[in-house]
């Protein structure tokens, strides 16, 4: 084995190598490799594994045996030098170096020139020596942190960071289009590879000026026209598109982060904008207060635990009971006019009132018990009573039910004194009341209290009247 | 997410794929087991497996229901929601070469010597805030064209009517798999115990009528109490359903009582599901004996319900009292309601006929949809309206008289709506080149449809599958994209 130390022509390669090495880091900024040997560049990523390997092994053998393995350490040596090298050759590539590949750089030399030296050394029979030694110990961490800084390069900075929960602070209540909504889509979707760090097409987005400034193909956004901005077109290409962005197998923008986007981007791209200072039917004043309210699911992850068993027991030949999907604490429950009603039916679900997020009751004969029962189950989204013999003091009894967004009471005899209670239901999106007692009087002054509430009182007259009278073409009889 | 068969219940769940990778696994395990804990061979049972729940929705749905009123025979999409102005200026001149690109013929026009362009035989408006373009045939669909998404990209795989039709309703063209109810049955279970999930009612226009055959309901190879329901106009809606005279409801009760537990053994027995499907059925049918009468009666709706869905509502049978049912039986949670109305097949004798046919659907499509609107159902109600492919842009057969003249079938592009449940509305989705031809934009097959159908269900139609004949199957097979461009 020792004789591999004697070897000229191993000696020479290795000590070649390393003056190239030392050759390339020095006259960085001159070297235009030719297309073939930037190539080689390229496989940097599978070849340094050797080294990681090969050095840490040699290192270990070295402590525990006294003695390394000539081969080993040659190849440890020489796999390093290469790795370097190729690296050094990827690193050509890119047009700016932030600190992360910087460092990783001359790191990477350095792990290659340490081998280089220790091998020497050893060839000296110096192997044993207390310097050789003390080389091999810096050499490891000098591996463990060229190693990590690499990794980070590809995988992230935060790639090792423990796994935490992806919910980001809070959205505040007034926030800054730029900051708190535009940055965050794409902190969430972009920065990982246009980063100081990995600038992909040499495209930074993590600040304003850097998405101004752009990349290769020019400024990112352009100020007042979506159109001319490079970010938007690269969104809106089909997925299939190479260009497409972000890249396939990625997670994707939704259709409300690309909007968001493109409406800030034609009010001028501002980071300066906020919410308030949007009127509430622009675009994306509705755009940014849709982002902002808390999803479905967040909100139904505090629903007490409900087992399947609880759900089989309750239910019935006329009382339906599931979960709205999957495996979700929140439910649904219809029910049915059985031939003989017992108020029990509804009752009973007392166990499960606050996973109730959807109650249908309509058409049954439901009396002041049911509807206290009803007013206690303070997580009902969408209420159904249409049909039923309630009036407005039953309509009153229902104000504990702030969360609800849709509440059918079509066909029941509430009239205009229940829209003061219904203007209460500061969340309701939909009210449903065709057939009611409830004046056109009444229908303006609950439209009045939320504009944005959608009632439905049934088809206007006018409509119904042209909708009847006319006729389809003769049939030829 | 499929019904995992439990293995432990019965022999007959037992397949040869199943006994020996049980085997090779149940012998090693247990040598090695019986090595580590000596007394493993004492006892004790192993778990089935936790299944993924099924009869429930993958993800919020938007939609709770599906109406499809299907049009049977195929509607011209010239004469309907795609205008083509190219047609009028070039009348007459034959279809060019490169706009047929080598589509096939069907054998009715495969030996027409020119193909001349026929423009719509009827004239065109538009309607509402949408601008929606449509034919005069449908003045009242019209009407309510600003709550209406129409898709004009539509294309299908079939040129005849029967692998077109059964393409649409189960996926495939070739019969035996389940129809789209009876997948969305399987997939999201019942919201009323007490009427089936998928019922069918059909109806039948002047026009000529191709066949409709149950197989177009069946449950293929899905548990049969998914199987669509044919819901009959006549005195009896549901065949055999009424007890004999003489035999009172209690009794009715020991009987299936006692029929049931004999069923019971049997299932015990054999370990056969269809048993328990059996008993579920009777107990089904017990319960509907009571809820299907009132839910069929349709003379208890208000005149002016009866003035909206038109006259013919009240003659059962017709479209009309069909879309009048449909909606009665969507108030009372059934899933998935298929209407059928036949005589699209304008072969011939277009203008006069399809006058006809839309006649009988134009009002009580649209009033359906005005009814469930004025009632808050079609926020999570789907109302699809369409047929099985389009028709050509050039007359079928040798003479060409715009007063008199019929399309052939044609499979590149047609055009279908929807309304309500997670669909946006008023809007136009695709387009079809100046002939009405090819689609040359956003094209939508019929596995889009249903990948997009199922979404608005809240079913991912890739994890909704049913393993048989050694083989996982979807609605949408291997294929389908969701159009997420039409959902809210």
């Amino acid at each position: 084995m020792e004789q591999l130390y004697k070897k000229r022509w191993i000696g020479y390669l290795v000590f070649g190598l390393s003056v190239f090495l030392l050759f390339c880091l020095c006259f960085e900024s001159y070297i235009k490799p030719p297309v073939l040997v930037s190539w080689l560049g390229r496989w940097h990523p599978l070849i340094l594994h050797f080294p990681i390997v090969l050095l840490v092994v040699a290192v270990f053998t070295s402590f525990t045996q006294k003695k390394v393995a000539a081969l080993l350490l040659i190849t440890a040596t020489l796999t390093a030098l290469i790795t370097a090298i190729s690296g050094f050759l990827l690193g050509l590539d890119e047009s700016q170096k932030g600190d992360l590949l910087f460092w990783h750089q001359w790191l990477g030399a350095g792990v290659a020139l340490f081998a280089a030296l220790w091998y020497w050394l050893e060839t000296l029979n110096y192997g044993q020596h207390i310097g050789t030694k003390t080389l091999q110990i810096i050499l490891i961490f000098l591996v463990a942190i060229t190693g990590h800084y690499g990794g980070s390069i590809t995988h992230g900075e935060n790639f090792l960071d423990m796994p935490k929960d992806k919910s980001y602070a809070k959205i505040p209540d007034n926030p800054l289009i730029y900051e708190h909504i535009v940055d965050r889509i794409l902190e969430q979707n972009c920065v990982s590879c246009h980063n100081p760090n990995k600038q992909k097409g040499e495209l930074v987005v993590t600040s304003l000026k850097d998405l101004i400034k752009g990349g290769e193909n020019g400024s990112s956004i352009h100020a007042g026209n979506p159109d001319k901005s490079v970010l938007l077109n690269r969104l809106y290409l089909p997925k299939e598109d190479k260009e497409h962005m972000p890249p396939e197998g990625k997670k994707q923008l939704s259709t409300t982060e690309i909007e968001i986007i493109k409406e800030w981007i034609s009010l001028g791209a501002s980071d300066t904008l906020r919410l308030n200072d949007l009127k509430t039917n622009q675009p994306l004043a509705k755009l940014v207060t849709k982002m902002m309210s808390p999803n479905q699911l967040e909100k139904w992850s505090v629903l007490p635990i409900v087992q399947d068993s609880t759900i089989q027991r309750l239910e019935s030949d006329y009382v339906t009971i599931r979960r709205v999907f999957g495996n979700t604490n929140a439910l649904s429950i219809n029910m049915y006019t059985p031939p003989t009603y017992n108020p029990d039916l509804i009752l009973r679900l007392n166990a499960i009132r606050n996973n109730i997020i959807e109650l249908d009751l309509s058409g049954l004969p439901i009396e002041a018990k049911e509807i206290e029962f009803v007013a206690s189950c303070t997580n009902l989204e969408s209420l159904e009573i249409d049909k039923t013999a309630i009036t407005d003091h039953e309509i009153e009894a229902l104000n504990t039910l702030t969360k609800l967004k849709s509440l059918k009471v079509s066909e029941t005899e509430i009239g205009d004194k229940s829209t003061a209670v219904l203007s209460n239901f500061k969340n309701l999106k939909n009210l449903f009341i065709y057939e009611t007692n409830i004046s056109q009087n009444g229908i303006d002054q609950l439209q009045g209290n939320n504009p944005e509430l959608r009632i439905i009182s049934g088809i206007s007259e006018e409509l119904r009247a042209a909708f009847i009278q006319t006729d389809s073409i003769k049939k030829e009889q | 997410m499929e019904e995992k068969i439990s293995k432990l219940e019965s022999p007959l769940k037992i397949n040869r794929r199943h006994f020996f990778s049980q085997l090779s696994t149940g012998i090693g395990s247990l040598a090695l087991g019986s090595l580590l804990i000596p007394d493993l061979l004492s006892g004790g049972a192993p778990k089935a497996m936790p299944n993924q729940p099924l009869g429930i929705p993958h993800f919020a749905p938007k939609a709770k229901r599906i109406i499809y009123l299907f049009q049977a025979g195929a509607p011209s999409h010239i004469e309907t929601f795609d205008p083509k102005p190219t047609l009028i200026k070039r009348m007459g001149e034959d279809l060019p070469d490169s706009v047929r690109n080598g589509q096939r013929l069907t054998g009715m026009s495969s030996e027409q010597a020119k193909f001349p362009l026929m423009p719509s035989a009827v004239k065109y408006k538009q309607y509402g805030k949408s601008g929606a373009w449509v034919s005069d045939y449908f003045p009242h669909i019209g009407k309510v064209a600003d709550e209406i998404c129409f898709v004009k990209s539509m294309h299908t795989d079939a040129i005849n009517h029967d692998p077109a039709i059964t393409f649409f309703q189960t996926g495939t063209q070739q019969s035996g798999r389940p129809s789209m109810g009876s997948w969305m049955s399987y997939g999201l279970g019942n919201e009323n115990k007490n009427l089936p999930n998928f019922v069918v009612l059909t109806s039948k226009g002047k026009g000529i009528s191709q066949g409709l055959y149950s197989k177009l309901w069946s449950s293929g190879f899905l548990d049969s109490k998914h199987q669509g329901v044919l819901m009959r106009s006549s005195k009896d809606a549901v065949l055999y359903l009424n007890d004999p005279d003489g035999l009172s409801r209690s009794d009715k009760r020991h009987l299936l009582d006692h029929v049931s537990s004999l069923n019971k053994i049997h299932h015990v027995e054999t370990g056969d599901n269809e048993i328990e499907s059996r008993i579920a059925q009777y107990e089904m049918a017990y319960r509907m004996q009571m809820s299907v009468p009132d839910v069929m009666d349709i003379k208890k709706e208000p005149q002016h319900i009866i003035d909206l869905y038109g006259e013919d509502s009240q003659v059962p049978g017709t479209f009309a009292a069909n879309a009048l049912q449909a909606r009665r039986l969507a108030e009372q949670g059934v899933r998935f309601i298929q209407l059928y109305h036949q005589g699209w097949d304008q072969h011939a004798n277009l203008p006069n006929d399809m006058a006809g046919q839309a006649k009988d659907v134009d009002q009580a499509s649209a009033a359906l949809i005005m009814d469930l609107k004025q009632r808050g159902m079609l926020e999570d109600t789907l109302v699809v309206w369409g047929g099985e492919f389009g028709r050509t842009n050039y007359v079928q057969g040798e003479s060409f008289d715009p007063k008199n003249f019929g399309r052939d079938h044609h499979p590149r592009a047609f055009s279908i709506w929807m309304a309500g449940g997670g669909i946006k509305p008023g809007i136009s989705y695709g387009q079809t080149d100046e002939f009405g031809y090819n689609v040359v934009k956003d094209p939508v097959h019929v596995h889009d449809f249903h990948a997009t159908i199922m979404h608005a269900m809240g079913l991912n139609h890739e994890q909704l599958t049913f393993k048989d004949q050694g083989r996982r199957f979807r609605l949408t097979d291997v294929a389908g994209n969701v159009i997420n461009d039409i959902l809210t």
